[in-house]
């Protein structure tokens, strides 16, 4: 590839990395994971940059990606622990949402309760979030609009038994 | 607490999100394939190899076939096992045209069940040798005559063709049974996720719970 498209990539990086902070903190309970999951979302973005159609929102393409890949990916992660990594040099560092002290606890509150939805709900849940509507919900997960409508009435349920408690 | 505040509390971390990610750009750019993509990249040349090996095994029994034509069992045996030959070398080329065609940014589901197909290669052979069970006497036939040059058909009194046709009708039936069960619709069936686990493992168990899930609203 070359040097137009690295920058190019970079600038898109700058502007959106956050969302792979958030697929990561809501698919993997390890840290280890989360970076190795991050490393495999960048590499992919990367390596499918030439595919990626201009005409729509590049942050809707790439949470197509990061959440495809933290699916597939997430299969070994309950069998996983957190072990030192091996890589002396690495290619994505996240810091470590346990130890950050400047992030609210709200927001750590919430990463605890989208790691207990299913694979399916908490792409449901980060793309309701990120304040998409049901039918872009629908378009980009490859779900009907009434299924999607459904999940989100179910977690808001779960939500409220949960806080009530 | 609701989902109203949840969007909120989510929409004020976007600046500290990206400030918690440095990438190390020289690196990413020097990087050619991910995990991922190297595992399907060793799965096409694994389909490869299998390819070639269906293609050896169809012009071998074609040859068989056309050297010395006749109706006789060990000919018709020869043919069937080819059809079941011709059915995997298909499939195979299928999952390679399907592998070339993954697009991780196509929608969830689509995706998810394009991985499943390639991922559940292990299945489809399995599936395949099941569905050739009940004609177990086409090997039979076949391997007495490559073996000893001996029609075993011409041997067998009136009562073992009565027999082995029924067993292959009572197997056929069973077989027909089992290969419809065996789908990830049916992966919260306990025998269905213990064989889908056995035969392939505990990543296409996950890879149907996910898609029995997404496809139940």
């Amino acid at each position: 590839m070359n040097k137009t498209t690295e920058i190019e990539f970079s600038q898109l990086m700058n502007q959106h990395k956050g969302i792979i902070y958030k697929v990561v903190n809501s698919y993997c309970q390890h840290h280890n994971d989360r970076q190795d999951l991050a490393q495999e979302i960048l590499t992919a973005l990367w390596l499918s940059i030439d595919k990626y159609d201009s005409e729509y929102k590049f942050s809707t393409w790439m949470y197509r990606i990061a959440l495809n890949i933290a699916i597939s990916y997430y299969r070994k992660d309950s069998k996983r622990q957190d072990r030192p990594s091996i890589n002396d040099e690495q290619l994505i560092n996240i810091v470590d949402i346990t130890t950050e002290e400047d992030r609210s606890e709200d927001i750590k509150q919430l990463y605890r309760f989208i790691g207990q939805l299913d694979k399916l709900n908490k792409a449901i849940m980060i793309l309701y979030l990120e304040s998409e509507s049901y039918e872009s919900i629908a378009n980009s997960l490859g779900l009907s609009k009434t299924n999607v409508a459904t999940r989100i009435g179910r977690i808001k349920v779960t939500l409220a038994n949960q806080f009530q408690d | 607490m609701n989902l109203d505040n949840l969007k909120n509390t989510w929409d004020k971390q976007d600046e500290a999100s990206n400030a918690s990610i440095e990438i190390n750009q020289p690196l990413l750019f020097s990087i050619g394939v991910n995990q991922q993509m190297e595992k399907l990249r060793n799965m096409k040349i694994a389909r490869i190899a299998e390819s070639v090996f269906f293609f050896i095994i169809i012009v071998s029994l074609w040859q068989y076939i056309v050297s010395d034509f006749t109706f006789s069992a060990p000919t018709i045996s020869a043919i069937i096992l080819n059809i079941f030959a011709i059915i995997g070398f298909a499939g195979n080329i299928g999952q390679l045209v399907l592998m070339s065609e993954l697009d991780f940014s196509a929608p969830v589901k689509d995706l998810q069940r394009n991985m499943y197909s390639v991922f559940s290669h292990k299945l489809q052979v399995t599936r395949l040798v099941l569905l050739s069970v009940p004609l177990y006497m086409a090997y039979t036939f076949l391997g007495f005559d490559v073996l000893f040059s001996v029609d075993l058909y011409q041997y067998l009194s009136e009562q073992m063709v009565i027999f082995y046709a029924i067993s292959t009708a009572i197997l056929f039936v069973i077989a027909a049974w089992v290969l419809s069960q065996i789908t990830y619709k049916n992966i919260t069936t306990p025998w269905v996720k213990k064989v889908i686990g056995y035969i392939v493992g505990e990543q296409l168990i996950d890879m149907a719970e996910f898609l029995n899930n997404a496809e139940t609203a």
